[in-house]
């Protein structure tokens, strides 16, 4: 769980780990998306982990630009999974009609990074 | 009281009715008073010939209006058509006696719920001289009867599906009953929690235990698909015989997004798959 | 912002920035859950909140947030208000319908939050401004409203 207020983008070897915090601002939201383009620029990563597992509410707005950014990514050649969502947020979400589209989940980043073919700790997670 | 007199016209004196006037009238009081008991006779073609107070009560005609009409007044018209009145006449001769529980009418076209029996009536040689009928209202009672199956189902239906994991990454739900929406919510809560809970990427949704499938019900577990995804885990849908393979064509449900398998077991099997295992023989079976 | 110490079931706040959505989210989910709501139902309202919040912000610039609990025949509600002076909503039927947008994306989120909601109610007149109000029941024990 991060325990920070911001958004942390770290490159973990090939992938990008983006951690959201609980309760982001719009602002923070909007510079994910910038942030995410920039590494990807930058590092030409295979993709992102997009970790919500603080995240306490996901509206349309914050649905919105992660399907975008998801879009931007794989125009820049890369992977998107969103990782850790809530079941209360994945209720709520349903509920209201939200639908990340046909963007990428996965259960925890250990999973994810088996995606990736990363062994971040050197052992092989399960599928 | 004024009914009673009104009601209280041509009876029929039947042989062995009783030891003199007292016991008659005595009889013919009871057969008015009675409440609960439509009491009447019929001639032997059916024709109304006596009619009680209960019997004004429960079917809305007065003596002088129904008396000399056919008792098929009395009957929903697909009864009449289908010839259940002249049935019941015929059993009863048979018979002796013929009891039914159906619906009746009433004189304003009203129906009710009834327990009908029909006696054929004969003289001490044996000739019929026609029939008596009581009929009983037991609308109450079978609105009783079916709000207790009701909140019987309702309850069946309440007590939480169990959520258990069944290998390493598979959950299983074996659904019964109808989803409306406050099932769906406390469903999709439960089991998204579990698939946290286990880290478990596979859940097998089993309808089997699911009598018929409605366009909520398939609207809600298309909502439970989309819940699960969110998460990262993924649903695959389980138990669809033909009938209800069927309903959900007819129904116009998209489906195509969704994993689904006719029995859990091919369902546990592509679960299996999905996450690269394998079952494998250790030799002989037990 | 409603500084009231203990009782944030009622209060008023202004929507000035996009910094404020979050307060306003903020503001909503201490109401509803000072006011016994289960953890799914505070979810919905907050969700729902934080959509009309921002579509005041982004359509009007600025406007205000008011809640407060609301009793009727023996059951308790959460009202939550939003009042603006912006330019107001031309055909309002058009905007409850899903996938309506002027923005671009998934619309003004209006239909999002009347399916999150009991009640919404909008008022809005074009060149006046818009006042939408969200309602959410408390289930009784036992039940789940939805």
């Amino acid at each position: 769980m991060n325990g920070n207020d911001t958004v942390s983008v770290t490159k973990v070897r090939d992938v990008l780990m983006v951690t959201m915090p609980a309760d982001p601002d719009d602002s923070m939201i909007d510079s994910l998306q910038e942030r995410v383009l920039q590494a990807m620029e930058r590092y030409s990563p295979k993709g992102v982990i997009l970790d919500i597992s603080s995240v306490e509410t996901l509206d349309s707005f914050f649905a919105r630009t992660i399907s975008e950014t998801a879009r931007m990514v794989t125009l820049m050649g890369g992977r998107t999974i969103v990782v850790g969502m809530q079941p209360l947020v994945a209720v709520t979400a349903t509920q209201m009609g939200l639908t990340l589209g046909d963007l990428e989940t996965a259960l925890s980043v250990d999973r994810a990074l088996d995606r990736y073919g990363v062994q971040a700790s050197g052992q092989k997670g399960r599928g | 009281m004024k009914t009673l007199e009104k009601s209280s016209t041509k009876v029929r004196k039947h042989e062995g009715s009783g030891s003199g006037n007292d016991t008659s009238e005595l009889m013919q009081s009871l057969i008015n008073s009675v409440r609960d008991y439509a009491i009447i006779l019929l001639d032997t073609e059916g024709h109304v010939l006596t009619w009680n107070s209960a019997a004004e009560r429960l079917k809305g005609w007065t003596a002088g209006e129904i008396i000399g009409k056919h008792f098929s007044v009395f009957y929903p018209p697909e009864d009449v058509e289908n010839g259940k009145t002249q049935l019941e006449l015929q059993t009863a001769a048979r018979e002796g006696r013929f009891e039914d529980e159906g619906w009746r009418v009433r004189k304003d076209g009203t129906r009710f719920w009834a327990n009908v029996i029909v006696t054929a009536l004969r003289n001490k040689n044996g000739v019929l001289q026609g029939f008596g009928k009581v009929t009983r209202d037991l609308t109450e009672r079978r609105a009783n009867e079916e709000r207790i199956s009701r909140q019987a189902q309702e309850l069946m239906e309440m007590a939480s599906v169990p959520i258990v994991q069944v290998w390493e990454g598979v959950v299983l739900v074996p659904l019964i009953g109808m989803l409306d929406s406050q099932r769906t919510q406390q469903l999709m809560e439960r089991l998204l929690q579990k698939i946290t809970e286990t880290g478990s990427p596979i859940a097998l949704v089993d309808i089997t235990g699911v009598p018929t499938i409605d366009t909520q019900t398939a609207q809600h577990l298309i909502e439970t698909v989309s819940a699960v995804r969110l998460l990262g885990a993924e649903v695959v849908l389980t138990g669809l015989r033909p009938m209800i393979a069927q309903t959900l064509v007819h129904l116009g449900v998209d489906l195509s997004n969704v994993v689904t398998r006719a029995s859990l077991v091919a369902g546990f099997r592509m679960a299996l798959d999905r996450l690269n295992l394998a079952v494998t023989s250790k030799g002989q079976a037990v | 912002m409603s500084t009231a110490t203990g009782n944030w079931s009622t209060g008023e706040l202004s929507i000035k920035g996009d910094g404020d959505i979050v307060v306003a989210r903020r503001a909503v989910r201490q109401a509803a859950t000072q006011l016994g709501f289960s953890q799914s139902e505070v979810a919905r309202i907050v969700t729902a909140a934080s959509e009309i919040a921002r579509n005041v912000y982004r359509y009007a610039g600025e406007g205000v947030m008011r809640w407060c609990p609301v009793e009727k025949g023996g059951q308790r509600a959460i009202e939550v208000r939003f009042v603006d002076h912006g330019p107001g909503i031309a055909n309002v039927e058009l905007a409850l319908t899903e996938g309506y947008s002027t923005g671009g994306g998934l619309g003004m989120g209006l239909p999002g939050a009347k399916r999150l909601t009991d009640e919404l109610e909008i008022d809005s007149k074009v060149g006046q401004g818009t006042t939408v109000i969200l309602r959410k029941w408390r289930a009784k024990e036992g039940h789940v409203r939805n």
